[in-house]
């Protein structure tokens, strides 16, 4: 099951390698949790978008509108923005693990912590510093679709922020658990890390 | 100040920071950044190019032809998890397992109409393997075939259309995505009629490679067989057929006809008493997962293609390629060469979102087809995750297969369907006409 269902590892951290990283993981792991039914709606929605296209040949009752349209890349948008902390916890974000899959416990953790640091988390940090003017352009004047009948684009736009500062802190937490590992406070036993697209 | 040789140098950089093992969208994010900064210090790029990642992330949000991928996958995935795709091989193996080699073809049959809908190569690979070989060793399969027939067909899904690496690879090529379902469509069951015919050759000339399968399994009643045949076999085969179909005729977008095919694998396990909310909940998330993998590395890639492009790297990559002796046959051979080594090591999604594009201008100022490109980029890397030692397809099975199972017969066994992959690929590149258009 999942890993947070385990009985609490590094008993032997100290507050800040044990209990932050926890906590982030449960928040991540909430989020994925949640989104994941969104998948579902969004198989709803696009299965109906298809259909109203089609009807909307043979009669004049408008089925379709660019409300439902923007609808499903409104949720597509959700998933994959907000389930990127959910897939960093669960190590789906795909690796050439050539080198990487070689390497013991302990070499992965220094990867992943050097990696962390140096990648992931200034990658997120220039995503919101880069993003944030616009997004704050887009909601003081409440963007709106330009198509009628389209959605608020405003509150899409600030997905990213939330995205990005969710797998910032996921960033942090695996750090933390990285320097955990390697100070030899959690137990390296992580059986069989499972290839990302092994499903 | 010049800094010509800052892009080749990123392009190198990205190489051995990928190499590392540390996820590839991040590592190639971060490279762009740290590029970003180098070539802002020697005065050659402009900071605010990393301005427009808002209005690229925002792009590839609202991309319609991108939606396609999570409907895929997850068609592939609810069929997976309800377990019909196991149903599935096992008519088609007691239907088949009257003939010598009947469970193999049943196998690339199988693997033809399945794979077809995933098309992640390690889902597809793992998820044949777990149910076919073990079948096959128990009935007394030569392990080499065995273990060839399960990598080679397993991996046949991405050039068998619907397949969401194929979606991906027109998005980055620019050409619809109907377009390469249908002129990838003849080539993949070229593949799958030679992996058959193989298997028959074999059958033939070495009867206890493939034996049929014994009496009292095969021996089911005619009744209960049609049953099965037409509760298990016939609406998988119905369902890619309308997916397929509705692209093909126009009537539905591959968008559409993924969301739609989606429904359809949540009604095939609702009619087969399969549905279950553990099931669906395992589809989602596998999709779900799958999704933000394939998202995230484009992402990164728009990242470092952004800095890329700033530090006039697609103007050195455009120089080198359209500049090579030979013209389009030069550039043929060097982007072939570079894919299949490249093919050993990154995943095909890697390979669409950050190569592609680096060679879709040199191959439009040369005057090749993209569709055709598409078609014989997705084929070669193909072969390339078939090929020993390096082979994707092979560590998949590695590790899924029975210890007794070596790894030196897995990858003898990969041999004969490379050598049947580079046939093809050379027909493809002989006969273009058979990328239909």
């Amino acid at each position: 099951m999942s890993p947070e269902s385990q009985p609490p590892t590094p008993s032997r951290a100290p507050g800040l390698l044990g209990s932050v990283p926890q906590a982030i993981d449960r928040v991540s792991g909430l989020v994925g949790r949640t989104v994941l039914w969104l998948v579902a709606v969004m198989v709803a929605i696009g299965a109906y978008n298809a259909v109203a296209r089609y009807l909307n040949r043979f009669t004049d009752a408008n089925l379709a509108s660019n409300a439902y349209l923007e609808a499903q890349w409104y949720l597509f948008s959700l998933v994959f923005l907000l389930g990127a902390a959910y897939a960093l916890k669960e190590d789906s974000h795909v690796r050439v693990d050539v080198l990487y899959g070689r390497l013991g416990p302990r070499g992965k953790a220094w990867i992943d912590l050097a990696g962390t640091l140096l990648f992931l988390i200034p990658f997120c940090t220039l995503m919101l510093w880069v993003s944030w003017p616009s997004v704050a352009a887009s909601w003081r004047v409440r963007e709106v679709s330009p198509d009628p009948g389209g959605l608020p684009r405003y509150p899409i736009k600030a997905v990213v922020l939330l995205a990005f500062a969710l797998l910032l802190l996921q960033g942090v937490a695996q750090a933390l658990k990285q320097v955990a590992l390697l100070r030899g406070a959690a137990p390296p036993a992580e059986p069989g890390r499972h290839r990302p697209e092994e499903v | 100040m010049t800094g010509d040789w800052l892009a080749p140098l990123m392009f190198v950089g990205a190489l051995v920071l990928i190499f590392s093992g540390y996820p590839v969208a991040f590592a190639l994010g971060g490279t762009a950044l740290v590029f970003a900064f180098v070539g802002v210090e020697a005065g050659y790029f402009d900071w605010h190019l990393l301005l427009a990642m808002p209005d690229r992330t925002f792009g590839v949000m609202s991309n319609y032809i991108l939606l396609a991928v999570p409907y895929f996958i997850f068609m592939g995935t609810m069929l997976e998890k309800s377990r019909l795709a196991e149903d599935l091989l096992e008519t088609v193996g007691i239907l088949f397992g009257r003939m010598r080699g009947g469970l193999a073809l049943a196998v690339v049959f199988v693997g033809t109409l399945l794979a077809a809908a995933t098309g992640v190569v390690g889902a597809s690979v793992t998820a044949m393997g777990l149910i076919s070989l073990p079948v096959m060793l128990r009935y007394g399969y030569d392990r080499k075939l065995a273990s060839g027939v399960v990598t080679a067909s397993g991996t046949l899904g991405q050039i068998i259309p619907p397949s969401v690496v194929l979606v991906v690879l027109g998005d980055q090529l620019g050409v619809s995505v109907g377009d390469l379902f249908v002129g990838s469509l003849a080539p993949g069951l070229l593949l799958a009629g030679m992996y058959a015919l193989y298997v028959v050759g074999v059958s033939v000339a070495r009867p206890g490679a493939a034996p049929a399968l014994p009496r009292d399994v095969r021996d089911v009643p005619a009744g209960a067989l049609a049953r099965r045949v037409a509760l298990v076999m016939v609406p998988p085969l119905v369902l890619i057929v309308l997916v397929l179909g509705s692209i093909f005729a126009g009537v539905a977008t591959p968008t559409e006809a993924g969301a739609l095919g989606a429904v359809g694998a949540v009604a095939l396990a609702a009619a087969n008493r399969r549905l279950s909310v553990a099931a669906v909940r395992d589809a989602l998330e596998s999709t779900l997962r799958l999704t933000v993998m394939v998202m995230f590395l484009l992402i990164g890639s728009t990242a470092f293609a952004l800095v890329f492009r700033g530090l006039y790297g697609d103007v050195w990559i455009e120089g080198l390629l359209t500049g090579l002796p030979g013209g389009a046959v030069g550039l043929l051979l060097v982007a072939n060469l570079a894919i299949f080594a490249l093919g050993f090591f990154i995943d095909f999604f890697e390979i669409a979102f950050i190569i592609i594009p680096l060679l879709v201008p040199a191959v439009r100022a040369l005057g090749i087809d993209p569709v055709w490109f598409g078609v014989m980029v997705a084929m070669n890397l193909q072969t390339s995750f078939l090929t020993p030692p390096f082979g994707f397809a092979l560590f998949y099975l590695r590790g899924i297969a029975p210890p007794e199972l070596r790894t030196s017969e897995i990858y003898r066994g990969a041999i004969p369907f490379v050598l049947i992959q580079l046939l093809a690929l050379l027909l493809v590149i002989l006969f273009p006409g058979l990328v239909t258009r």
